[in-house]
């Protein structure tokens, strides 16, 4: 049963401080779209890799082919220019083209005519597949969660990344320090913020403050890097909600 | 009217009634006059008693209970009068009669004074 | 960087989205419910020393003046079954929030998942039917009336919640935009006729919510549910004021007006409204027979 109030069309007022990566992919100079490659490359691949590996059943090595083979051919042959806002978000275009992808792939066997084994794109997979033994992976898991679950942990990765050099960047890295203490630690291990004060010589005010501002900065990268990886005002909101409103 | 007056009418008209049902037993037909007569007047008084104890108490089950009482207590006293052949009939008398209370304590009990029925 | 446990991803989405408090006199709290537009979080009034519910605009949701006029409307409606709004600001990062009254109980379908005597639901559902009433009358139409914005205190008061896209019947409103919940919608809002919403627009949210309160209905309230629920708003019961005296008059064992009554049904109410009088006239009349019959034999 649907429960959701619905309202319309979006009229969003919200800024739009960043060039959509989408836009760009599907309509830009060929400069525009390498750059937006990289940027779709840089949060998917991981949440691909993973999918391949756990909801394919792909072995360690084929999976790293398929990963490399699927954001190339997205390159070479445009795959991304069939994307239409107005029926869905792009998050779940790219794993219906991965589905088909992966269904052509498996079919045809090709993947070592393809130069299979040949790392093409700088990506880290021995990361990905220690990261994949850790993964709690529930019975139920829909494909369609399992993907948007490591989707959200791949934009906070990069999210993560980016926060660390901003705060180095501004001399901000005992913001930085207290955030990875406080709020990156696991929940039965998450110190108090009079002992994190104590430890780092602040008061417990001064904690607060200086978290709420590292929180604020992750918000703020969350939502640029959001803005990049949607072409609509409609689908920023609706993926914002599947990243920060829906349950994990 | 109140609960005791409409409790006097209602156990005497249905006390009334109750006595007049004696028309089916031949053998007492020609003592009708006194069997509605006594019945009637049992009535009114369980009506009465009945209608007090709504005016105390407002619980529909305890008034069924006291109009049962009542009616059976009242009834007794009547069946222990013996008819002209000495023939006692308490079954006959103290069972409807008991009924006849039951149903006096629940209407008192339902029953809405005109002014507590605007105010409700 | 350390690899993100699922725990740890779920902590960070909430604090990405909580509200940066400096600035204001509240104290955050924990997060109290989402709603179509907002987060709802328990915060304490450091002022005056007392806990408050704040809502604010999900990081996502940028309709920061529909949050604004929420809180607008609820202010004009004083009721109640009506939470009333405290204290309306901004927070650094641009998000409108609000604050308003804690309402503690439980939400109407959480409400529902115990079983509840069928005359204590529908005294329920007459009292859900006041505030949406007064609201009318001050020209309000709540449009997205569900069990999940209704509110069952534990005394069992109600309280009607999410006025955020409520319809300002004097503000016009054009057509195209559908507002409301699939399932409480009615046809006119489906359609997306703004100017055709009106009172009768929430009386079909109400009768839709009536359905999925009494699980196997009687004749008369299934009636109720149906006239409430019309496709055609002129029949529909024209106000919540009437759809609730229907339901009173259901409770008092009376003919109810979306029911034209048989013979039959019209002694099946007297009888089941008269159980033990029947009961108690049938012993005696029972009593006479076997004593007759004895008396024979």
């Amino acid at each position: 049963m649907d429960t959701d109030t619905r309202i319309g069309s979006g009229d969003g007022r919200f800024p739009e401080t960043r060039h959509s990566a989408i836009a760009a992919a599907r309509s830009g100079t060929p400069a525009d779209r390498a750059v937006a490659h990289e940027s779709i490359v840089a949060a998917y691949w991981k949440p691909v890799y993973k999918y391949i590996r756990i909801k394919w059943k792909s072995s360690n090595e084929d999976a790293k082919d398929l990963t490399q083979g699927f954001f190339l051919r997205a390159l070479e042959k445009d795959f991304f220019d069939g994307y239409r806002p107005e029926k869905g978000t792009f998050r779940t275009y790219l794993r219906v083209c991965l589905d088909a992808f992966l269904a052509n792939e498996r079919q045809a066997s090709q993947r070592l005519k393809r130069g299979g084994g040949t790392i093409l794109l700088p990506l880290d997979f021995t990361t990905a597949e220690g990261e994949l033994q850790q993964i709690e992976i529930a019975q139920d898991d829909s494909p369609d969660r399992f993907f948007a679950r490591e989707w959200t942990r791949s934009i906070f990765e990069n999210a993560l990344l980016a926060l660390r050099e901003e705060c180095a960047a501004q001399g901000k890295q005992i913001h930085y320090d207290l955030f990875e203490r406080y709020d990156l630690a696991a929940s039965d291990a998450r110190a108090t913020y009079a002992s994190l004060a104590a430890e780092f010589g602040l008061s417990s005010v001064t904690v607060n403050n200086y978290l709420a501002s590292v929180r604020r900065g992750f918000r703020r990268i969350v939502i640029r890097i959001l803005r990049e990886l949607t072409s609509s005002e409609e689908e920023f909101r609706s993926e914002a909600r599947a990243l920060l409103g829906a349950e994990l | 009217m109140n609960k005791v007056v409409y409790g006097l009418l209602l156990g005497a008209v249905l006390g009334a009634f109750d006595g007049m049902t004696a028309w089916f037993t031949p053998a007492v037909r020609d003592q009708m006059m006194g069997i509605v007569i006594g019945s009637t007047f049992k009535g009114l008084v369980v009506g009465v008693c009945s209608g007090y104890f709504a005016r105390k108490v407002n619980s529909l089950p305890l008034g069924i209970l006291f109009g049962l009482v009542m009616g059976l207590f009242f009834a007794y006293l009547v069946a222990a009068m013996p008819d002209p052949s000495g023939k006692h009939y308490y079954f006959e008398i103290m069972l409807p009669g008991s009924i006849v209370g039951a149903i006096v304590g629940f209407a008192t009990q339902r029953f809405q004074p005109a002014t507590q029925r605007v105010a409700h | 960087m350390e690899w993100l446990s699922n725990n740890v991803l779920k902590h960070l989405r909430e604090v990405s989205e909580m509200p940066d408090l400096p600035g204001v006199r509240y104290r955050l709290g924990e997060v109290l419910g989402r709603g179509g537009m907002g987060v709802v979080y328990r915060a304490h009034d450091l002022e005056l020393q007392r806990d408050v519910a704040l809502k604010v605009l999900a990081i996502g949701d940028t309709d920061s003046e529909r949050m604004q006029r929420e809180a607008q409307v609820l202010a004009r409606i004083e009721h109640p079954g009506i939470v009333p709004v405290h204290d309306v600001g901004t927070l650094e990062d641009g998000r409108v929030f609000y604050t308003m009254k804690l309402v503690r109980g439980s939400r109407l379908d959480e409400y529902c998942r115990q079983p509840h005597p069928v005359p204590d639901l529908l005294r329920l559902f007459q009292r859900i039917c006041e505030p949406i009433a007064f609201a009318h009358s001050q020209g309000i139409v709540h449009r997205d009336l569900k069990p999940a914005n209704i509110m069952v205190g534990q005394f069992g008061e109600v309280l009607v919640l999410d006025w955020g896209v409520a319809r300002v019947l004097s503000e016009p409103e054009p057509d195209g935009e559908v507002i409301g919940t699939q399932n409480y919608m009615s046809p006119e809002q489906s359609a997306g006729l703004n100017t055709d919403i009106d009172a009768r627009s929430d009386v079909y949210a109400m009768g839709c919510i009536l359905q999925g309160l009494v699980q196997k209905p009687a004749k008369p309230l299934r009636s109720i549910a149906r006239k409430a629920t019309a496709p055609e708003r002129d029949r529909r019961y024209s106000s919540t004021v009437e759809l609730a005296d229907d339901i009173g008059r259901y409770l008092d064992g009376l003919p109810v007006s979306a029911h034209p009554e048989s013979i039959l049904d019209r002694a099946r109410r007297l009888l089941s409204n008269n159980r033990t009088l029947v009961a108690l006239i049938l012993a005696y009349l029972m009593m006479r027979i076997l004593l007759f019959w004895f008396a024979r034999t």
